[in-house]
């Protein structure tokens, strides 16, 4: 039974696998112009709540070993790469909090997946939204699943990746696109603190596992705090708490089941997960708590005021969501990480709910909310920040999106006038010579080879022609020995990890 | 309007909002959906010129693009014979005058609709020529050759166009959006998108704006003034306008307007450009203004709103203007700035041409975006320009030769016959396609796919005349909705049981109401819209059970508050609301994963515990008057008098024709829809009820016919029904096919096994219609049988997921008044309005059809006209798809969180309508029908200006006429050969498209 338990838990890689596979089968699909009709629809659809209930039939065999045998703790199942100080390996962990937000993600994401299936029925986004959805899945799977920080990021940016995709569902909108970039580059905030911390922790801490993170107290509390201030600042953006906010009051232009899963119950407790992952971490540097509850604190301010005078559905949901994780914000800040564990799990169970049956509200309620307090009732201004959501959004607009926005221009710019220029284009080549109208060429590269060609004609003519034992002979040994040096010294293992993490960096 | 200009302008501004009316969406708040026509205010107008103007107010389809009608023209859906047909129907003038040798007017216009009008547009062009297809296409080289020698057309000067349109055709943001790319309206939306919202909320929003009260732009006002947004969009000095403007919206309106437009004449046409750039809002605000006892109070004035579009408008097309030419300007002065700038104007504009190569559309709209960020050379505009002119014209030539190739190759047209031909020839091809208007063409199209479905339907109509057989001794008569649903319904009732009548009638079966059920806070009036009832009808417990229904009413008081406490607390409350929240999570997951997994034994075990949770109380109707206190719409009297409840009674069952030869029980029959989840909930149910289930109405007039007061009443008006007859209410639910029968427990003993036999069949009957709705939806069992199709329907009205509960009303297409003997043993498809009406029974001038064509005429064409218009163009008349909607103010919905408010049809509703005009066959005589035309204003407008059309069978000969304005009563003459079955079953096994009428050999006796 023992030995059941151990393979058991090293399957559990196939719980974000698998919606990952069924959204690779769904893309190949599109990709062949397969996937065209009605008929191409329930393939889809059967895929990825296969997938996900998958996910969720794992989730729950582990769960009930666990419940037997206890959780399996962290799991290493391969190395992924690393040098002699760090390593980053594949590997989960299965401890209570994972299996129980795993668990109840994976149910959600089943259900979710089905009431899909018959929602978007003939809508020309069927099958993109279906990728989407079970990016996601896999994403956010590995985020509550992984045993270390760096697979938790790469769950982290799929979370994201499919979010935008979501928002920018109804793409012909404008207003749908502009928040899609909004909430893209808003979040990217947040990245920057998560890499931030992950750089660090390779640093100080020679790795990312989860295990490893608990061991911060041997490292000074200073670091601690640079390292914890950057989780911190990814769990803020990903909740969407102050001074993040703002992007998801503007997230809701996708379609009610993503909207549903996304910002009421899943991805927007993501940021409490990381915290309470991080508890031992966290409660290393008591100022960083303190500044947990503040900004919990603060947002939950900030929710209730701008929830009050909310008019349309959706929003108004939004706001409650945004107010309760803030509360949970405020619990970790002070401590109480169970109730903040116990109040997720809840949270996400009720709103999946209420966010799914928005379109029903009128049925369900029978008359306006009661008024606010007297005191707040006639006072114009504090109505006005509430309605203009305290003007966070043209705030981050401002700040975050515009410049990004224009750097991305200025990029455009300079690729257009000086890196384009300099390149050059087929077809639009000049002849360099007018006793050589053959050779055409445009762009630097196109100058260079020419001249090139130029020289080499030259140097086969003068040089090489000319019989052995000439200077070009001699040039071409000293070359040879200088290229084996080079060689040589990239086959040492710094250069050569070197080389991958500046891959690595690219890609990310 | 010119009449107009020496009113006062105060009295001038209040007829043109009255104007407004005409033309925006008039969609009542979403609980209240009733359909109606969505150009209501065209009605006065003919169908074709209502259509033209619509399209020119709004730019919105009118009809299906022409890819689908040439679509239906491959499946055999149109042919030539109806498009033929359709250019005379149509009023073409010389269709048979010669235009080149052989050829005449007709041939080349039939050509010329097979063919299309789409333009190639360069890049296809330069594609096929590259990839050789065009190459190798000898009649686009010859056609291509021969239009070159053609003189080119010069087009207007563009400048001059650019000023000429505004306040006429459109409005300063229309214009800026072309010349830079930049719309304003999306900016002046999400500005006062959620101050319009919280101003109309009715009931989501907790905290409003403490300046409400003081109207809408007093309350814009005041927040505006305080918003810090300006400063942050880098609008600095608009706060302080704003603070500084008047406090009477009609001063800021008169200063606003001469700074947009100083020509006085145009500002009628420019504020209802304004009002139509964000119709659901616009229209909704008006409907509030129009209607204020349906408010909560807070005063709505349309006004106020015009006052913060102009002054928006002025303001953010002040600042584009700024930024668009670099120095502050007025917007007016606009058109001159550009008139001495060709050369930016006409970069400027082909930066949308779709029809450019895509090289030259990527300088031109880089070139408006560098313009945009800092300032660009004259040279650089002009030099782009210098290189556009002559793309432009290759684009007009390319377009020119695709279109006359296609026309040639539809004609049969070889390139030696274009030599032949000689350009002259070929331009007067040409121009005689052209002659044919976009919205002539539409129009053809739409009379022959209308003309292809009547042929089918006027040759089943005549193929049944000999069929018809009057039953003797019924063992029941149904009484039904008119409702094209119930069509199938009814159909298969009889195909089981062919010794049962049925009826059809307006749902509201001749008892117009307010209604107040036993749960009910307030009543609800089920009638037509038009009607204002009189009466309130209240359900009561019956004696003795006064303690149960007080149990029941607490019960249910205490479990909708804690409902309401749940969804309302989770999202406002500070405390309460985690604490519910949490709560209600594991139950809402269980409830999550059962409505998911088993959707319709959740929602049936739902009903079960809410009702054994509140009790079962049995109820009786209040149907008599206490007093003889006078009835008024606004203080309706509780209960009919006996008299009016004898004349009731009376009425209808002459209007259906059952006035002898009553069967012993008699059943009405109301219907409603249940689906969840679903915000156009009401749209679903019955029309002549205004939208509500109209169960209660067949309830209260059993009761009626069958009380010994009314009995004996009947009977001096020579009604006689005699003891061997009860009547029985039910009510239908057209979403998962089950029935609710009233008032069993008062049957008398005798009618028991009657009864028995009955409610079997019906149940028989509906489970039949279950499995001929499935073969329409494509996740129903193919080929199912009753059982299965039933439990599936159930599982679709349960599913919280589900878009399209039920298709209501869609491919509804035409009405019969008449004896069901006319239309029974038809395979109608539901696809037809059946409305009972016996001619033989009519006095000489017809009055019992008038009434019926008066109350059904209008709701039929309602109907058909909302699902025509929200289908030909779901994003401008429907509201799209209902997968990103978000209720908003308990009044309508938008897209997302900040979008216009969204009227119309949802397009899961319409997406397999078949869009047509409703054909209203009537069985009587010509004579009378033209006589109750002329008398009826109401008809003469419905039928006089073509919004329905209108036939004559006759209820002897059974010769059918059918009425066209121009040219009076046409007599129809065509083969009467229709397919023949046993059972409705082997017509439409396997079928999943809309299908052509039938003979059902087993629906007669």
């Amino acid at each position: 039974m023992k030995t059941l338990l151990d393979h058991l838990a090293d399957w559990v890689w196939l719980v974000p696998v698998l919606p990952l596979l069924a959204v690779v089968v769904t893309g190949a699909r599109v990709l062949l112009g397969r996937a065209v009709g009605d008929a191409a629809e329930p393939l889809t659809a059967r895929l990825a709540s296969l997938a996900a209930f998958g996910g969720l039939a794992l989730m729950l065999a582990i769960d009930a070993l666990a419940l037997a045998h206890g959780a399996p703790g962290h799991r290493r199942l391969g190395h992924w790469f690393g040098n002699g100080n760090w390593e980053a390996s594949f590997s989960f962990m299965l401890d209570p909090l994972s299996l129980i937000l795993g668990t109840l993600t994976a149910l959600i994401g089943w259900l979710v997946t089905r009431f899909s299936a018959n929602y978007l029925h003939r809508e020309a986004g069927f099958h993109r939204f279906f990728i989407a959805l079970g990016f996601f899945l896999a994403g956010i799977q590995f985020v509550l699943l992984a045993g270390n920080g760096l697979l938790a990021f790469v769950g982290w940016e799929m979370c994201g990746i499919s979010s935008f995709l979501l928002i920018g569902y109804a793409w012909h909108r404008p207003v749908a696109t502009g928040n899609a970039l909004f909430a893209f580059v808003t979040n990217r905030a947040g990245d920057a603190g998560f890499l931030l911390a992950l750089g660090l922790a390779a640093a100080w801490l020679g790795g990312f596992e989860w295990t490893a993170l608990s061991r911060a107290r041997e490292i000074s509390v200073v670091n601690d705090r640079l390292l914890v201030i950057g989780f911190v600042i990814a769990a803020l953006a990903k909740s969407a708490q102050l001074p993040f906010t703002a992007w998801i009051t503007r997230a809701l232009e996708g379609p009610t089941p993503s909207s549903a899963i996304f910002y009421g119950a899943v991805m927007v407790h993501a940021g409490v997960y990381l915290l309470l992952r991080l508890e031992p971490l966290l409660v290393q540097v008591p100022d960083v708590m303190v500044g947990l509850v503040v900004a919990g604190a603060l947002t939950a301010i900030y929710a209730w005021l701008c929830g009050l005078v909310q008019t349309d559905v959706k929003s108004a949901l939004i706001f409650g969501v945004v107010f309760q994780v803030a509360l949970m914000f405020v619990a970790i800040g002070l401590g109480w990480t169970t109730l903040a564990l116990v109040h997720l799990c809840l949270h996400a169970g009720w709103r999946i709910w209420q966010f799914l049956l928005a379109p029903s509200w009128l049925s369900i309620t029978r008359e306006r909310p009661p008024l606010p307090p007297a005191w707040l009732r006639q006072n114009q201004l504090l109505y006005t920040i509430a309605v203009q959501r305290f003007w966070l959004d043209k705030l981050a607009q401002t700040l975050l999106v515009e410049p990004t926005q224009s750097f991305s221009r200025d990029a455009r710019g300079l690729e257009e006038h000086f890196i384009d220029r300099a390149i050059g284009q087929p077809g639009h080549g000049k002849a360099l010579h007018h006793d050589r109208p053959l050779v055409r060429v445009d762009g630097l590269p196109g100058r260079l080879l020419a001249s090139l060609s130029d020289s080499l004609q030259h140097i086969e003519y003068r040089l090489l022609l000319r019989g052995k034992g000439g200077a070009a002979e001699r040039l071409l040994h000293r070359a040879g020995a200088y290229l084996r040096t080079v060689e040589g010294l990239l086959e040492q293992p710094r250069y050569l990890m070197m080389a991958v993490m500046a891959t690595f960096v690219v890609i990310l | 309007m010119s009449g107009q200009c020496d009113l006062p302008i105060r009295e001038r501004l209040a007829a043109w909002i009255e104007h407004l009316t005409h033309v925006l969406p008039a969609q009542a708040p979403i609980r209240d959906f009733v359909h109606h026509n969505t150009l209501h205010g065209f009605q006065h107008l003919p169908f074709d010129e209502a259509l033209a103007a619509a399209h020119r107010l709004t730019g919105a389809l009118v009809h299906w693009p022409e890819g689908r009608f040439r679509e239906c023209f491959e499946q055999g859906r149109v042919t030539l014979d109806d498009l033929s047909a359709a250019l005379d129907d149509a009023g073409v003038a010389d269709l048979d005058a010669e235009i080149v040798r052989g050829l005449n007017r007709r041939d080349v216009l039939l050509a010329s609709l097979l063919a299309g009008d789409e333009e190639a547009g360069a890049q296809r062009v330069a594609w096929l020529r590259r990839e050789g297809q065009l190459a190798d296409d000898s009649l686009f080289r010859h056609c291509a050759s021969a239009l070159a020698s053609l003189p080119a057309a010069d087009g207007p000067d563009a400048g001059q166009a650019l000023c000429a349109g505004v306040g006429a055709t459109r409005t300063w943001r229309g214009l800026l959006a072309e010349v830079c790319g930049e719309d304003v309206l999306e900016r002046t939306r999400s500005i006062l998108q959620r101050h319009l919202a919280a101003h109309l909320d009715l009931g989501v929003a907790a905290w409003r704006n403490p300046a409400r009260e003081r109207g809408f732009f007093a309350a814009w006002r005041a927040s505006a003034g305080l918003d810090l947004a300006w400063e942050l969009d880098e609008l600095p000095n608009v706060r302080d306008e704003i603070l500084h403007l008047p406090d009477d919206p009609l001063d800021v309106l008169l200063d606003e307007l001469p700074r947009l437009l100083p020509d006085e004449s145009l500002w009628h046409g420019y504020l209802e450009r304004l009002s139509l750039e964000l119709p659901g809002w616009s229209g909704m605000f008006l409907w509030r203004d129009r209607n204020p006892a349906r408010g909560d109070g807070t005063p709505v004035a349309m006004l106020d709103y015009l006052t913060v579009r102009v002054l928006l408008e002025r303001l953010l097309a002040d600042d584009l203007v700024r930024r668009l030419v670099g120095w502050p300007m007025g917007v007016a002065e606009l058109p001159a700035h550009f008139q001495a700038r060709p050369d930016e104007l006409l970069v400027r504009r082909a930066a949308h041409e779709a029809g450019l190569p895509e090289d030259l559309l990527g300088q031109a709209a880089s070139l408006v975006e560098q313009a945009r960020a800092g300032h660009v050379d004259e040279a650089a505009w002009q030099a782009l320009a210098e290189s556009l002119r002559p793309a432009l014209l290759g684009v007009q030539a390319d377009g020119a030769a695709w279109r006359l190739s296609a026309l040639l190759g539809q004609l049969g047209l070889v390139p030696g016959d274009v030599d032949a031909l000689g350009a002259p020839g070929l331009a007067r091809l040409l121009d005689c396609s052209a002659s044919l208007k976009a919205l002539q063409r539409g129009q053809v199209w739409l009379l022959a796919y209308e003309r292809h479905y009547r042929e089918q339907l006027f040759s089943a109509l005549t193929a049944n005349h000999p069929r018809r057989r009057s039953s003797a001794g019924p063992s029941a008569q149904v009484v039904m909705c008119m409702d094209d649903r119930e069509e199938g319904t009814r159909r298969h009732l009889e195909e089981i049981a062919p010794d049962i009548e049925t009826f059809g009638a307006a749902g509201f079966f001749g008892v117009p109401m307010y209604w107040q059920g036993l749960d009910d806070a307030g009543r609800s009036a089920l009638c037509p819209v038009v009607v204002q009832p009189r009466h309130l009808i209240r359900e009561l417990p019956a004696p003795g059970a006064e303690a149960l229904a007080g149990r029941r009413a607490a019960r249910r008081e205490r479990r909708l508050r804690w409902r309401e406490r749940f969804y309302q607390a989770t999202r406002r409350r500070a405390l309460a609301g985690p604490l519910l929240a949490a709560l209600g999570g594991v139950p809402a997951l269980a409830a999550l994963t059962a409505a998911t997994l088993v959707p319709g034994w959740f929602t049936e075990t739902r009903r079960r515990w809410r009702e054994q949770f509140e009790g079962r109380v049995p109820t009786r109707l209040a149907l008599t008057a206490e007093g003889a206190d006078p009835a008024t719409p606004e203080q309706p009297r509780p209960g009919w008098s006996e008299d009016e409840q004898v004349e009731r009674v009376a009425a209808f069952l002459r209007m259906i024709g059952l006035t002898r030869d009553f069967a012993p029980l008699v059943v009405i029959f109301g219907h409603g829809s249940s689906s969840q989840n679903n915000p156009h909930l009401s749209a679903y149910d019955c029309g002549a009820c205004s939208g509500r289930h109209g169960g209660p109405n067949a309830r209260v007039f059993a009761a009626l016919a069958n009380r010994p007061e009314v009995r004996a009443g009947l009977a001096g008006r020579g009604l006689h029904i005699g003891d061997g007859t009860w009547f029985l209410a039910a009510e239908h639910d057209t979403c998962d096919d089950g029935v609710e029968w009233y008032d069993l427990d008062q049957v008398p003993p005798a009618f028991q096994p009657a009864l028995d036999v009955l409610v079997g069949q019906v149940g028989e009957a509906c489970r039949a219609h279950a499995a001929e709705r499935c073969r329409r939806l494509a996740s129903a069992p193919l080929r199912p049988t009753p059982w299965q199709a039933r439990r599936h329907m159930l599982g679709r009205a349960g599913d919280i997921s589900q878009a399209r509960p039920e298709l209501g009303h869609a491919t509804n297409a035409a009405a019969f008044i008449g004896r069901r003997q006319m239309s029974r043993g038809l395979f109608l498809d539901r696809r037809v309005f059946l409305i009972s009406y016996d001619p033989t029974t009519d006095d000489a001038g017809g009055h019992i059809v008038e009434g019926i064509l008066l109350a059904a005429g209008p709701v039929g064409a309602g109907i058909a006209l909302e699902y025509y218009f929200s289908s030909v163009d779901n994003e401008r008349f429907g509201c799209g798809s209902k997968v990103t909607h978000n209720l908003t103010g308990s009044f309508g919905v938008m897209e997302g969180a900040d979008s216009d408010l969204r009227t119309g049809l949802p397009w899961q509703m319409v997406e397999i309508h078949e869009p047509m005009r409703l054909l209203v066959v009537v069985e009587q005589t010509t004579d009378v029908l033209s006589a109750i035309v002329q008398r009826q204003p109401a008809l003469q407008e419905l039928v006089g200006n073509a919004w329905i059309v209108v036939a004559a069978k006759d209820p002897e000969s059974g010769a059918i006429r059918r009425y066209c304005p121009r040219r009076g009563w046409l007599p129809w003459s065509g083969s009467a050969v229709l397919p023949q079955v046993a059972r409705s079953a082997d017509w439409f096994a396997g079928e999943s498209e809309a299908l052509a009428p039938a003979i059902i050999l087993g629906g007669v006796r």
